[in-house]
């Protein structure tokens, strides 16, 4: 019994010894203070070696005679001076039909002999009216039986890969960039590509369901007929128009616009995870102009580069913004399995929207750094630039632009009165909301306050992160063309952007000022000798466990 | 695991003949009209250690929604999943597409001086049916056929091509090869029964264990 006694004694002193003196209670901590002075110098722990990975090229020279202005068909394709810049022969092939260009031009596009048909001049004013677009369904960063990682990637920005859906222009051939290859082929992205026609077009869009899931063609805004001339549903709803388009299936819908705007169009089916998934993109109807050949596809919005008459009376250039955020659980729902049975169930019955939160928040399919290289508004002085804004996004945004104050001239495809059109540096756009900008680069102190690289965001705090790692989320810059390079890249004076281009700075291990500041804010090391009091303390709880177990015992 | 799996990643990839560096350079031969394409197609050269085309096969071979009817979890479907061919022998294949969607039948890992990036191609619009022909090399191997369509070859349009003895079955094959990430089927309750069998496991030693509480 005396052993007994003692051990207990022992592992008293043990416990008393190991308790860090730290977190002795506080009137104790000052009566020792009192008797002893303070404790002897320990230095802190020294900083780690922060991780150090190998950046991405920021500007990636692939498709480089791409960006050239050039004569394509008979189509002025404008120059695009960002780093990245869409396929000429996509363009020019979409401007005059991929049944009306050359078998070159067809080849070099990409594109199918059906992607866009363009038919008869109704009106004989030099344009085609009858316009056929037909789109696919195309899931990006989805599951494989045979890979962990996803299949037909696309990156957002470094290393981000949710999965994601999209309304995809007919690309012939393989959906990767070849065989050795995971990642998506140029033109296979995100956003769905904006859309345009002319007001009083005769247009066709045929959905051909070439995705393992139920979707419909919903045309937000866009004039059109409940019913088409066969009387088959138009409006894309399943539980008002129409039976959703089954895999495999292809259904058309018909429309000849009136009003001229800037509208939307998304699947219908479960619009709360289908269209959160990607499937939506910008939907234009440009005034009826002679001799107005439209650049009927705009792959990835950004700078369009075959504008219509109307726009190149009023403005130098034309973008479309196409704001979307995203919740990382509900894409990564499509890689948790291969059986589209598990997958439906997990998207529409165990994912709950009222639950969600977003986490990464895309311009125009891409989120910071990525933005810088082709979603710059690349502009020169005493411009007028011509914006078409869509928040397709579950959460509102703030867009906000440094340096200029814009103006806004329609909302929700509508012309605003002119007494309303006030200069303006916070928009906010609700979700599925729309507005046309006019930015004007005159350096007068209101409107622009002259060249340099100004940044325009959604001023909400999240849009500016990827997954709560800033900078990222859909920033990007109104950069004067005297500020970019050969290459089409900004020339910043700011802090170095080799963290920006890791995978490692996303995933949260960079000590964000590390490259300013290198060791200054470093993660620390371990205090090792708090450590070995609190593991000789836990021993002697264990120990102390024990013997109440076995006391209780005898 | 992780070398099982990378071994067994290997074999995918040497039974493919796959090459990273593979890009899609040099001249491709196509035929391209409103019913899709047919690319690298092939009547007359023979690869090299072939004497003399082997023999001619001919199949018809239709893809669709229809063709995955039957087969849990799969979405689109090919009438044929393998096709077993003499070495150096002419295949010719007759493409239906039944959808009203594109659907591709693809084969890689061909030798790249006969066919650029290594493949041959046909892609039918929907409803049309185009015939293309391209004649095998002499080496035992098994290759892949695939719809590149994004998420075709995931959700069932995915076969092989076996010349010879071939070289070992590929993974994820209806019929021919199981998927090689198999999802989980448990019911709800499977937590449950693990827990019982967990408890029951410690009884039963508790209970029978012969060694005994010191």
């Amino acid at each position: 019994m005396l052993s007994r006694y003692r051990l207990w004694l022992v592992l008293l002193v043990l416990a008393a010894l190991a308790y860090p003196p730290q977190w002795y209670p506080l009137p104790l901590r000052l009566q020792l203070s009192q008797w002893f002075g303070a404790s002897a110098y320990r230095g802190l722990p020294a900083g780690l070696e922060s991780v150090r990975e190998q950046a991405e090229v920021f500007c990636p020279q692939q498709n480089a005679g791409w960006r050239e202005g050039q004569q394509i068909e008979g189509v002025t394709v404008l120059p695009a001076e960002t780093c990245v810049a869409d396929n000429p022969y996509a363009v020019a092939a979409f401007v005059r039909g991929t049944n009306n260009v050359s078998h070159n031009t067809l080849m070099q596009s990409g594109l199918t002999a059906d992607a866009v048909v363009k038919g008869r001049d109704l009106d004989g004013d030099g344009d085609p009216d009858e316009i056929h677009i037909r789109l696919e369904v195309a899931e990006l960063n989805g599951s494989s039986a045979e890979s962990k990682t996803p299949v037909t990637q696309y990156a957002l920005a470094p290393g981000i890969t949710p999965g994601l859906w999209v309304f995809a222009p007919k690309l012939a051939g393989m959906a990767t960039e070849n065989f050795g290859s995971n990642v998506a082929r140029p033109g296979l992205r995100l956003p769905s590509p904006a859309l345009r026609v002319e007001q009083g077009d005769r247009v066709t869009i045929t959905l051909e369901n070439t995705h393992y899931m139920p979707h419909t063609l919903h045309l937000h805004g866009a004039d059109h007929g409940f019913t088409t001339a066969t009387g088959q549903g138009n409006d894309g709803v399943p539980f008002t128009s129409e039976v959703p388009v089954l895999p495999g299936r292809a259904r058309s819908y018909e429309l000849s616009p009136r009003h001229v705007g800037t509208m939307f169009y998304h699947c219908h089916v479960q619009p709360h995870v289908h269209v959160m998934m990607g499937l939506q993109g910008l939907f234009i109807v440009e005034e009826n102009r002679p001799d107005n050949w439209l650049q009927t596809m705009n792959l990835g919005a950004g700078q369009v580069r075959a504008p219509s008459v109307a726009v190149r009376e009023q403005y130098h250039r034309e973008y479309d913004l196409h704001y979307l955020d995203l919740d990382k659980e509900l894409g990564e729902r499509i890689q948790q399995y291969n059986d589209p049975r598990l997958i439906t169930k997990s998207m529409h019955r165990d994912y709950d929207v009222t639950d969600s939160t977003v986490d990464y928040f895309t311009l125009n399919g891409r989120s910071f750094p990525y933005t810088f290289r082709e979603s710059l508004l690349v502009v020169e002085e005493d411009e007028r630039i011509k914006l078409r804004v869509l928040n397709g996004g579950a959460k509102g945004i703030a867009l906000h632009t440094h340096g200029h104050k814009f103006i806004v001239t329609a909302q929700d495809g509508a012309d605003l009165p002119a007494a309303n059109r006030a200069p303006r540096d916070v928009l906010w756009l609700a979700t599925s909301q729309r507005a046309e900008l006019a930015l004007h680069t005159n350096n007068d102190g209101l409107y622009a306050y002259g060249p340099g690289i100004w940044p325009f965001h959604d001023h909400q705090y999240k849009g500016i992160t990827n997954d709560g790692i800033g900078p990222g989320g859909n920033i990007s810059a109104i950069v004067y063309a005297q500020y970019l390079d050969e290459e089409g890249w900004p020339q910043t004076q700011g802090v170095s952007w080799q963290s920006y281009f890791t995978e490692a700075y996303y995933r949260k291990q960079v000590p964000i000022w590390e490259s300013y500041a290198p060791g200054l804010f470093s993660d620390p090391g371990v205090d090792w000798w708090l450590l070995l009091r609190l593991v000789a303390l836990a021993l002697a709880t264990g120990m102390f466990v024990g013997l109440v177990v076995t006391s209780s015992r005898r | 695991m992780i070398l099982v799996r990378s071994i067994l990643f290997l074999c995918l990839i040497l039974s493919t003949a796959v090459s990273a560096q593979d890009q899609h350079h040099g001249h491709h031969d196509m035929q391209m009209d409103s019913s899709g394409m047919v690319m690298n197609a092939n009547r007359d050269l023979l690869p090299r250690g072939c004497q003399e085309i082997s023999r001619d096969y001919h199949f018809s071979i239709s893809a669709g929604i229809q063709f995955a009817a039957g087969s849990p979890g799969m979405i689109f479907g090919m009438s044929q999943h393998e096709l077993k061919v003499e070495p150096c022998s002419r295949v010719t294949v007759t493409f239906t597409n039944a959808d009203e969607v594109r659907h591709q039948w693809m084969v890689h890992g061909l030798p790249k001086y006969l066919y650029p990036t290594g493949m041959f191609h046909i892609e039918a619009n929907a409803g049309a049916t185009l015939t293309g022909t391209f004649i095998v090399p002499g080496d035992d191997r098994t290759y892949l056929i695939h719809c590149d369509m994004a998420q075709h070859m995931e959700k069932g349009m995915k076969g092989q091509l076996v010349v010879g003895a071939g070289s070992g079955n590929l993974w994820s094959v209806k019929d021919i090869g199981d998927p090689f990430y198999r999802d989980a089927y448990l019911p709800a309750y499977a937590w449950l029964l693990l827990v019982l069998a967990g408890l029951a496991g410690l009884a039963a030693t508790l209970k029978f264990s012969p060694i005994t509480p010191g």
